[in-house]
């Protein structure tokens, strides 16, 4: 479409959602507009001197762009812009702040895994992986991008209702002195102390110990 | 304190805290970056970027990056934003007592200064002195999570 003349609303609230660096782009329809509203995106490496319109998300109608080829790189920081169109009017190049896919990423919570003995349980947490581009590409762990990353564990018995937390740091936690024939359920986070990041909570995993022997 | 981390710089071991650089620096990140609207030019990162300089020279280049932070951009940062400016000063306070213990290690010749860093450094000082210099220190305070990425 032509830009005839840019007196179109702007997309509105464009930024970076971005989790274990999977980074994408989101914005919200300029107001006002209905159905039929077009959309162009480009980044731009923060430093070099130039801006690349992404070849997907040329005219495209959605409302989010998946940046995160572009911003694989996390020692680089981005910007990107979005820019709307509607029967020949257009809107201004409207941009995110900028963004840095180190501290601006969000991370899930670990991965648990739990058995257990007559009097104690045993927990193996697994950090998320870092967004790749396809199965093929090597995974990259998120605890190689953020060395000082730990562990908060919560054990719970579920017939005390006693709770216990663990601060650690390697990815395995052994429970000892525990009642045997008993449910626990246990829940983990990440914890990043810099930058500052916390991933929240992991769904609990409830497991019972053995019965007494 | 709690968020102390020791950061190596080759030889030198500094204790920096680092989590309350970094808490004071994301608290005006937004507000600081929005007031450097030069989107194509960088002081730390390009041409070339720190993570590319050797760790037997990062010591050497640690110094130089504390003096220029000290001498030349918090100077310059004064906004009129009072809670902006007290992050600003916390954060140069920080950088002070860490710019001393490194130069203490320094003088016990452990802080070479090797030719990239010292070509690294050059080049930031050019970037630096292409703008002007309310524009370059306000560009280079923006640019602090580059440095402290680059310190972890």
């Amino acid at each position: 479409s032509g830009e005839l003349y840019c007196s179109l609303p702007n997309p509105r609230n464009v930024r970076f959602e971005s989790i274990n660096m999977k980074n994408v782009l989101h914005w919200s329809a300029p107001e006002g507009t209905g159905d039929g509203v077009l959309y162009k995106v480009k980044y731009a490496v923060y430093g070099v001197g130039k801006w690349i319109r992404k070849a997907e998300c040329q005219n495209i109608n959605r409302t989010w762009c998946d940046l995160s080829s572009e911003t694989s790189d996390y020692e680089e920081q981005y910007y990107a812009s979005v820019k709307a169109f509607l029967n020949g009017a257009c809107s201004d190049w409207m941009e995110t702040t900028r963004f840095n896919p180190l501290t601006d990423t969000k991370i899930d919570p670990p991965m648990v895994s739990v058995s257990s003995t007559d009097k104690s349980i045993s927990i193996i947490l697994t950090t998320p992986e870092k967004w790749k581009r396809s199965p093929e590409e090597e995974s990259v762990s998120l605890l190689q991008v953020y060395p000082g990353l730990q562990y908060n564990v919560s054990v719970l018995n579920k017939k005390t209702k006693k709770r216990w937390f663990f601060s650690i740091s390697n990815n395995t936690l052994v429970v000892p002195w525990l009642e045997p024939g008993t449910a626990y359920c246990v829940s983990a986070q990440i914890h990043v102390t810099t930058p500052l990041l916390d991933s929240g909570f992991s769904k609990e995993r409830c497991i019972a110990t053995l019965k007494d022997k | 304190t709690a968020g102390d981390k020791i950061s190596r710089s080759g030889a030198c071991r500094v204790s920096l805290s680092m989590a309350e650089i970094r808490a004071g620096f994301t608290a005006v990140k937004a507000n600081i970056q929005s007031r450097d609207p030069i989107r194509t030019l960088s002081i730390l990162s390009h041409p070339h970027s720190l993570h590319k300089v050797k760790s037997s020279d990062r010591c050497c280049l640690t110094h130089h990056l504390f003096t220029f932070y000290v001498d030349k951009v918090f100077k310059q940062c004064r906004t009129k934003d009072s809670f902006v400016n007290r992050k600003i000063s916390s954060i140069a306070n920080s950088f002070l007592s860490a710019r001393r213990k490194l130069g203490q290690c320094g003088e016990q010749n452990n802080c070479v200064c090797g030719e990239e860093s010292t070509e690294k450094f050059k080049q930031i000082l050019a970037n630096y002195e292409g703008l002007n210099v309310t524009s370059a220190a306000m560009k280079s305070l923006g640019e602090l999570d580059i440095l402290l990425d680059w310190m972890e």
